[in-house]
C-alpha cells in the first residue's frame, strides 16, 4: 500500500499540517484567545490574546482585563498613597520572554484627603510576549500567569487569578480580529512619548518643580502622575506657572536614579491627552539621598531651604522693597524736597517736571545698576557697603554735610549742585540724575524686609535675572517721585510754595543728623574709638573745607584757587587719617550686659544642641536698621528674656557689622543676602532650625522658643 | 532716626506685611521627620488622656491600624506585630495603636471591642489611641494601615513611613523583609541617627472622618 510505504515521519507531518489547516478554518470558540474569566463580587478578571496561533520569532500582544464593579478600582503602577499595584506572575515555556505591564493612563481616585492612581470600570493592562525563532509549528505555547491585584472600594480586597492560554504556533499566525482591536484600542490610549525631556529641580525646602518645555502653550488641567512613590505628595495641588509645576516634595523623598519617569495628563482644545514623560533630576536632589549613610551630624542637616520664590514674586517683593524704601528717615527729606522742587518748577512748564522725573528714575537706575553688578560680581551680601568703615564714615559725611545744606548753614554751588541745591529742582538735568544716585545711596543702609527675601533669591540666581531683581528694586524705589512727576494733579494738592517750604527743609536736616550719629556709632562699633575720631575728624574737614570754597566765592581768582587747593588738600589727607585708622577692629562686637547673648558658630550650636538646648540666634549688624529694630521691639523685651531664661534656650549673636565668611555662608544656606535671619534650633542633636520671620514680635519669638522647647502642648484636636 | 518715624515705619512695614503674607497661603503637610512630632491628646480605650508630652524622654511608636485591612492582618495573623510590640515593650518603649477610622467605616471599634481585638491577638500595645474623628491621622499625615511613626526622647519625630520593605499583602512577604521600625529603633538607641527616617508606607488607605 502506497500509504505503507510512505516513512512514518512524512505521514506524521501531513497530518499535522492537516490539523492546522483545520484549526485556522474552525471557529474561534475552540481556540483560546481569552482565558477562562476569574471573578469576584468586584472583580472580573480575564488573559486575552491578539492571537488565535502565534508564528515563530513574532512578538505579539495579550493583555490583563479586569472589568470592576461600580464604586472599586483597581492600582496603578504607583498606587499613589495606599494601595497596592496588580502584578503578574508569568510562567513561560523556554525561550518565550514577556515584557512588562505597558500601563495605560491613571486616574486620580480621591480618597480624602488622600489620593490613588488606578483604575474604574474596565482596564486592559497589555504586555508583549516574544515567541523564539525555534518554536516548532504544530507545537503549543501554554502562557501561564498568576496575577495579583488589590482592588478598593473605601475597604480592599487583594484578589489573584491564575489564567492560561494553549496558542498553537503557525508557519504564520492568526490574528484575533476582536481581540486585536480591544487590544489596540487599549495600546493606542497609553500615553504618548513626550517628545520632550522635562526637568525636576528643587524649590525651596519642600516644593519641586517641574519644567515642561514641551507643554503645547493651551493646556490645562495638568497634572503629573509619577511612577516613584517616593517623588511627591500625591494629594496636593500642582499649580501651573511659567510652564512649570510645582509638586509638593514627598515626606519620604527619595530619587536614586539621575531620570524619572511619569505620565502627564492635561486638556488641549476639549481633548484630553496623555505624555509618558521623562524627567531630567537635578543632580543635589539625588544627593539628597546619598547623603544620610555616614556622619551622624550630616544626617539631619536641613536640604537647603532657600526662599521659596519664584522669579515673578521675587520681582514683585522686590518693588514693594524700593516703595519701602522712600519712607527711610534717610531717604523721605530728600525725596521731599525733590517733590517741593516740582511743584515749583510745574508753574513753569509741566513738561521740564517731567523731564526731571525720567532724570530722576535715570540716576536711581544707573546707581542701582552698578551697586548690583557690584554685589553679583563680588558675590558680596547686600549691605556689604556697610561692612567697610570708610565707607560708612563717608556716608556719614554725607548725612550731614545734606544735613546743613537743609537746615541753610551753606549752599553748595557749582558742580556739586545735585547734592545741594539740586535738591530744590534748580539745578537742571545733572541736578535730578543726581538726586537719584543720591537717593540711592542714602537708601542703601536700609534693608526693607522684603528686600531681603528678594535679593536673598537674586544671588541665587543667574546674573541677568539677578539683575532684573534688583532692577525692580530700583523701579519700586524710584516710583512715587516718576509718578508725581507725571502727576501735575497731585502736585497742585501741595500748599503754595512759600515760608512753610523753609521751615519744612530746616526740619528735614535733623532725621539726617540722626543718621549721621547712627552711622558714627557703626564705625565705632566696627573700629572702635580711633572709628568714632576718624568720623568725627571726617566730618570737621569735609565741613572746614566747605567753608573755605563758600567764603572765598566772592573773591579774586588767585584766593579761590588757593582756597580750592588747600581743601582738596585737608580732604585727602583726612581720607588718608580715616582708611589708615578706621580698621575693622578684630574684638567680637558682641554688646556687653547682664544677659549678653553668646557669640555665634556653628560647633557653638551643634554642641549647645548636643546638651539638649535649644539654641536661639540672631544673625544681625550694626548697620542693619531692622535689626536693631528687632533688638528694640522684641529681641530686649524683659518677657523675652525671661521665656529664654526659663524654656533654657541659648542666645547666640552671629554679629556680621564686619566681614565674615563663615556668617556670610550661614545666611546664603538659608537662601538670604544679608541680616536679619532669627533661627531657632531644638535641643536635640542635629535637629533643624526654624526659621522666624524678619519682623519680630515678643509673641513669635517666645512661642518659636516654647516650640524648640518642646514645651508647647498643642492637641491634636486643636489642629 | 526720630522714634515716631521708627514707629511709623516698622507699622507700615507690618502692615504691607500682613497684606502679602496673608495672600500666600501654605498648604499644612505631614509630619515630617527630624521635626517636632505633632503634640496630640487623645483618649484611649481605657478612657485615658493620652498626652504625646507625658512621655518625654521615652521613645513612643505609633501604630495606625485597621483590623480588617489586608496588609494589617498579614501582620498580625503572622504574629510579626505582636513580637515586634513586644521587643519594644521590653527596651521600654512606649507602643500607641492608632484607630482613625470613623463610625461606619471598616476599621471603627469601640473601647471595648479594641481591648477584646487585643486580647483574641495576643497584641501589646502599650494603649490605644480612639481617634474616630481622625484629628491624630490628620496632624501627622497617616496615609495607610499600618504607618509606623517614631518618636525619640526629645519628641522629635524620628522614623515615619512603612513597617517594613516588602508592600504586599500575602503572608509570603514576610520571609526576608527588613523591619524599618527595628532598624531605626536599632539606629537609635545606639546613639545613631536614624538612615531612612522617611519611607513610602504601604497598605490600606486610612479612611478619614470627614472635616467637621
Amino acid at each position: 500500500m502506497i500509504a505503507t510505504s510512505l516513512p512514518r515521519r512524512t505521514a506524521f507531518r501531513l497530518l499535522q499540517r492537516a490539523t492546522m489547516a483545520l484549526a485556522l478554518l474552525a471557529p474561534a470558540p475552540l481556540l483560546a484567545a481569552e482565558s477562562a474569566p476569574v471573578t469576584s463580587a468586584r472583580v472580573t478578571a480575564t488573559l486575552l490574546s491578539s492571537r488565535d496561533a502565534v508564528a515563530p520569532g513574532e512578538r505579539f500582544q495579550v493583555a490583563l482585563t479586569q472589568k470592576l464593579a461600580p464604586g472599586w478600582h483597581s492600582y496603578w503602577q504607583n498606587p499613589g498613597d495606599s494601595g497596592e499595584a496588580t502584578k503578574i506572575d508569568w510562567t513561560l515555556p523556554e525561550g518565550v520572554s514577556a515584557g512588562a505591564i505597558q500601563w495605560p493612563t491613571p486616574k486620580a481616585i480621591r480618597v480624602e484627603p488622600l489620593v490613588n492612581f488606578g483604575f474604574e470600570d474596565h482596564v486592559l493592562l497589555p504586555v508583549e510576549i516574544s515567541v523564539p525563532a525555534n518554536a516548532k509549528p504544530g507545537e503549543t505555547l501554554t502562557l501561564s500567569a498568576k496575577a495579583t491585584w488589590l482592588v478598593c472600594e473605601k475597604i480592599c480586597i487583594p484578589e489573584e487569578g491564575a489564567f492560561t492560554l494553549d496558542l498553537p504556533i503557525a508557519a504564520t499566525g492568526a490574528i484575533d480580529a476582536a481581540a486585536q482591536a480591544r487590544i489596540d484600542d487599549a495600546i493606542a490610549a497609553l500615553p504618548k512619548p513626550a517628545g520632550f525631556t522635562a526637568k525636576l529641580t528643587a524649590k525651596g525646602e519642600d516644593k519641586l518643580a517641574l519644567t515642561l518645555s514641551g507643554l503645547p502653550a493651551g493646556a490645562s488641567d495638568v497634572r503629573f502622575f509619577p511612577v516613584l512613590d517616593t517623588l511627591i505628595e500625591h494629594a496636593a495641588e500642582q499649580p501651573l506657572a511659567n510652564g512649570a509645576l510645582t509638586l509638593a516634595r514627598s515626606t519620604a523623598f527619595k530619587v536614586g536614579t539621575p531620570t524619572t519617569e511619569g505620565v502627564l495628563i492635561f486638556a488641549e482644545g476639549g481633548a484630553k491627552r496623555a505624555l509618558a514623560l521623562s524627567a531630567e533630576v537635578e543632580p543635589a536632589l539625588l544627593q539628597a539621598v546619598a547623603a544620610p549613610e555616614q556622619a551622624p551630624a550630616k544626617v539631619t542637616l536641613p536640604p537647603p531651604p532657600a526662599e521659596d520664590l519664584t522669579l515673578l514674586l521675587a520681582l514683585v517683593f522686590a518693588f514693594a522693597g524700593g516703595l519701602i524704601l522712600n519712607l527711610m528717615p534717610c531717604v523721605l527729606p530728600v525725596l521731599f524736597i525733590k517733590a517741593l522742587g516740582f511743584a515749583q518748577v510745574a508753574q513753569a512748564s509741566r513738561g521740564e517736571v517731567r523731564r526731571q522725573g525720567l532724570l530722576f528714575l535715570a540716576g536711581v537706575l544707573a546707581t542701582f545698576f552698578v551697586l548690583a553688578s557690584l554685589v553679583i560680581a563680588l558675590g558680596a551680601g547686600w549691605g556689604f557697603q556697610l561692612q567697610s568703615p570708610p565707607l560708612v564714615i563717608l556716608l556719614a559725611v554725607l548725612m550731614t554735610l545734606i544735613g546743613f545744606n537743609l537746615i541753610g548753614a551753606f549752599e553748595i554751588g557749582g558742580r556739586l549742585q545735585g547734592v545741594g541745591d539740586g535738591l530744590a529742582s534748580r539745578g537742571g538735568p545733572v541736578g535730578a540724575f543726581m538726586t537719584g544716585a543720591l537717593a540711592v545711596v542714602v537708601a542703601t543702609p536700609c534693608t526693607a524686609p522684603f528686600m531681603g527675601a528678594a535679593m536673598g533669591y537674586a544671588l541665587t540666581q543667574p546674573p541677568a535675572a539677578a539683575l532684573s531683581i534688583f532692577m525692580a528694586l530700583a523701579l519700586g524705589f524710584a516710583a512715587p517721585v516718576v509718578a508725581l512727576s507725571f502727576a501735575p494733579g497731585l502736585l497742585r494738592l501741595l500748599p503754595k510754595p512759600g515760608r512753610w517750604m523753609i521751615i519744612l527743609k530746616q526740619a528735614f536736616a535733623f532725621p539726617m543728623f540722626a543718621t549721621a550719629i547712627w552711622l558714627v556709632w557703626v564705625a565705632t562699633m566696627q573700629a572702635g574709638a580711633d572709628g568714632a575720631l576718624a568720623a568725627l575728624v571726617a566730618i570737621l574737614v569735609a565741613g572746614f573745607a566747605l567753608w573755605l570754597i563758600g567764603v572765598t566765592r566772592g573773591s579774586g581768582r588767585g584766593l579761590r584757587a588757593v582756597a580750592a587747593a588747600a581743601a582738596l588738600l585737608l580732604v585727602g589727607a583726612a581720607s588718608a587719617f580715616v582708611i589708615e585708622s578706621a580698621t575693622p577692629s578684630a574684638r567680637p562686637t558682641a554688646q556687653a550686659g547682664t544677659d549678653a547673648p553668646g557669640v555665634w558658630s556653628p560647633a557653638r550650636v551643634a554642641e549647645l544642641q548636643a546638651q539638649g538646648k535649644p539654641v536661639f540666634v540672631n544673625f544681625t549688624a550694626a548697620w542693619c536698621i531692622t535689626c536693631l529694630a528687632n533688638d528694640r521691639v522684641a529681641l530686649s523685651r524683659q518677657e523675652v528674656k525671661d521665656a529664654f531664661a526659663k524654656l533654657g534656650v541659648a542666645y547666640l549673636k552671629a554679629d556680621w557689622t564686619n566681614r565674615n565668611a563663615e556668617i556670610a555662608a550661614t545666611l546664603a544656606e538659608y537662601g538670604r543676602a544679608g541680616v536679619p535671619l532669627y533661627l531657632v534650633y531644638p535641643g536635640s542633636k542635629g535637629a533643624q532650625a526654624e526659621v522666624l520671620p524678619q519682623l519680630l514680635t515678643p509673641e513669635t519669638v517666645v512661642s518659636a522658643a516654647q516650640r524648640a522647647a518642646g514645651k508647647e502642648v498643642k492637641t491634636a484636636t486643636a489642629r | 532716626m526720630t522714634d515716631v518715624t521708627r514707629k511709623l515705619f516698622i507699622t507700615g512695614l507690618a502692615a504691607i506685611a500682613l497684606g502679602l503674607g496673608s495672600s500666600v497661603a501654605f498648604a499644612q503637610s505631614a509630619a515630617k521627620p527630624g521635626a517636632k512630632a505633632p503634640d496630640f491628646s487623645v483618649v484611649d480605650v481605657d478612657g485615658k488622656l493620652q498626652k504625646l508630652s507625658d512621655y518625654a524622654g521615652k521613645t513612643v511608636i505609633l501604630e495606625w491600624t485597621n483590623h480588617d485591612c489586608p496588609y494589617v492582618r498579614k501582620h498580625y495573623n503572622s504574629a510579626t506585630m505582636q513580637t515586634l510590640q513586644k521587643d519594644m515593650a521590653k527596651d521600654g518603649i512606649v507602643w500607641l495603636s492608632v484607630i482613625s477610622s470613623p463610625a461606619g467605616e471598616q476599621g471603627h471599634v469601640d473601647a471595648a471591642k479594641a481591648k477584646e481585638l487585643t486580647r483574641t491577638r495576643d497584641a501589646a500595645p502599650a494603649s490605644i489611641l480612639l481617634d474616630p474623628k481622625s484629628q491624630l491621622a490628620r496632624a501627622y499625615g497617616a496615609q495607610t494601615t499600618p504607618h509606623m511613626y517614631i518618636i525619640d526622647a526629645k519628641g522629635t519625630l524620628a522614623y515615619a513611613g512603612a513597617i517594613d520593605d516588602k508592600p504586599s499583602s500575602s503572608a509570603s512577604s514576610l520571609t526576608g523583609a527588613k523591619s524599618y521600625v527595628r532598624q531605626a529603633v536599632a539606629e537609635l538607641k545606639a546613639g545613631k541617627a536614624v538612615s531612612e527616617p522617611a519611607t513610602k508606607a504601604y497598605g490600606c488607605v486610612v479612611k478619614y472622618a470627614p472635616v467637621s
